[in-house]
């Protein structure tokens, strides 16, 4: 796929920074939480230039429940600004 | 990049830096994508794990006090054939990460083979290790992942205090070995009682030897480690309160050039609830990826006999990794998980980050109150059973 594509940062609900490389327990990178503002606008802003230009390859079977009770904000990421 | 789609959008696994990221419908609809395989429209149960923990052996011969899986030098070993299929249903099921471990992993010769097994299918391979033994040839034969982390408790006998022996020295060596190799290498830091008052200089002694990450791990009572000991090794309640400040402090010493990371595992996540400028902006945690028990839901480990685990230190379902893209939306244990977190009794209920941390740790819970509830350690639990709040 190589036509122009825009993602806007506000479009990122979640972005997990890293590779997960433990194997017992799931971890999270936590230093760009603790950072300054401008750090977190920062990795948004190149998350969402990645994502512009990277080939698209679907993967997995199905996706997942669509359910409202499903999608409650335990179900699905947060949206950006969600308590 | 690799799309996995969700209800709410998709996940995005980017190639070309190491991310993980969730787009809405509108930002999944800019790559291009229109939901065609139904996940925007009929009900299709809940999502798979992004993230799998792989055991491909009970064997070791470091005799950690507190292995998770009381792993001995004659320990079971899973058949490569056996490891290759899992990583099919792995495909299978969209899953984006394996991780890879033991047991010590590196008593197995197949691994270079395996992490390309995992790359071919668009799974992205990462590794943990002790290091003990590890030679030059060794590392060199790890580059297929996409990260090694070795387990580094910290210098000298702060890593003994963790461990029961000092396996430090050989831990750096392995550290410094596989950076020479061109592998990214990562430490993992195992927090007790001991070992967290040393993590500044720990963290700088890993850094210095090349490391470009830490991942800071709660000590669980699974293994070996589910004995009485483990209430004297555990954080004590004044160090998870302080928690947050002390990531602070290790972000802006370690981490401000942004050439090393601090992680923390899912299990601390509920000691944030201590720190009064997350409890102000609690959205801040899930925008930043930051999981916590994802047991049985973005996570599911595979042990050495086949079966499926919330996680890698929960007892195991019915469920078999080679039927994990089949079987993960009806398994019963699984579900059980799921459903826990989905509604939790109070204090969790009406917790400001409850969406981030999930409940705690429910394998502590377990040892600690003797149930599947919440983590008896979080500071906010503590102050709810006290009568505090």
């Amino acid at each position: 796929m190589s036509e122009e594509r825009r993602i806007e940062p506000e479009q990122i609900l979640v972005a997990r920074v890293g590779n997960g490389a433990n194997c017992s327990s799931i971890g999270s990178v936590v230093d760009t939480l603790f950072a300054a503002a401008v750090v977190g606008t920062a990795v948004f802003a190149a998350l969402a230039a990645a994502l512009a230009t990277e080939e698209v390859r679907v993967v997995g079977e199905r996706g997942g429940d669509a359910s409202p009770e499903a999608a409650s904000a335990d179900a699905r990421p947060a949206r950006r600004g969600d308590p | 990049m690799i799309v996995r789609y969700e209800p709410w959008g998709a996940w995005v696994k980017l190639e070309s830096t190491a991310a993980l990221v969730a787009l809405d419908r509108d930002g999944a609809r800019a790559l291009g994508l229109d939901g065609s395989l139904g996940a925007w429209g009929e009900s299709a149960g809940p999502s798979a794990p992004v993230e799998v923990h792989l055991a491909v052996t009970e064997r070791c011969g470091a005799g950690c006090e507190g292995c998770y899986i009381d792993a001995r030098p004659d320990g079971r070993e899973k058949s490569s054939d056996a490891i290759v299929r899992e990583l099919d249903a792995l495909r299978d099921a969209g899953v984006f990460t394996v991780a890879f471990g033991g047991g010590e992993p590196t008593t197995r010769d197949d691994l270079d083979v395996l992490a390309a097994a995992a790359r071919q299918r668009g799974i992205t391979p990462v590794l943990t290790t002790s290091g003990l033994g590890l030679t030059e040839a060794r590392a060199a034969r790890l580059r297929g992942f996409a990260q090694v982390n070795v387990s580094y408790d910290g210098p000298g006998a702060t890593y003994a205090s963790v461990r029961g022996f000092d396996g430090a020295a050989a831990a750096e060596r392995a550290i410094e070995r596989l950076v020479r190799a061109g592998v990214r290498v990562g430490v993992n830091v195992v927090l007790t009682r001991a070992s967290f008052e040393r993590l500044g200089h720990t963290l700088a002694r890993a850094r210095s030897l090349g490391a470009c990450e830490a991942q800071l791990l709660r000590y669980k009572p699974a293994g070996r480690a589910a004995s009485l000991d483990y209430l004297t090794r555990r954080l004590s309640p004044a160090q998870a309160r302080s928690l947050g400040p002390t990531l602070r402090f290790l972000g802006e010493s370690h981490c401000a050039d942004g050439a090393f990371h601090v992680r923390i595992d899912c299990a601390l996540v509920p000691f944030l609830s201590a720190d009064d400028a997350i409890m102000r902006d609690p959205g801040r945690l899930t925008r930043f990826g930051v999981f916590g028990c994802e047991a049985g839901g973005a996570l599911a480990a595979v042990r050495t006999d086949g079966r499926v685990a919330p996680c890698s230190f929960a007892a195991p379902a019915e469920l078999h990794g080679e039927d994990l893209a089949a079987g993960h939306a009806d398994d019963p244990t699984l579900a059980r998980w799921r459903a826990y977190v989905a509604a939790p009794p109070e204090p969790c209920a009406s917790c400001a980050i409850r969406g981030a941390c999930k409940g705690g740790c429910k394998v502590v819970a377990a040892f600690v109150d003797g149930a599947h509830g919440p983590d008896p350690e979080c500071p906010r639990v503590i102050a709810h059973r006290s009568g505090a709040a």
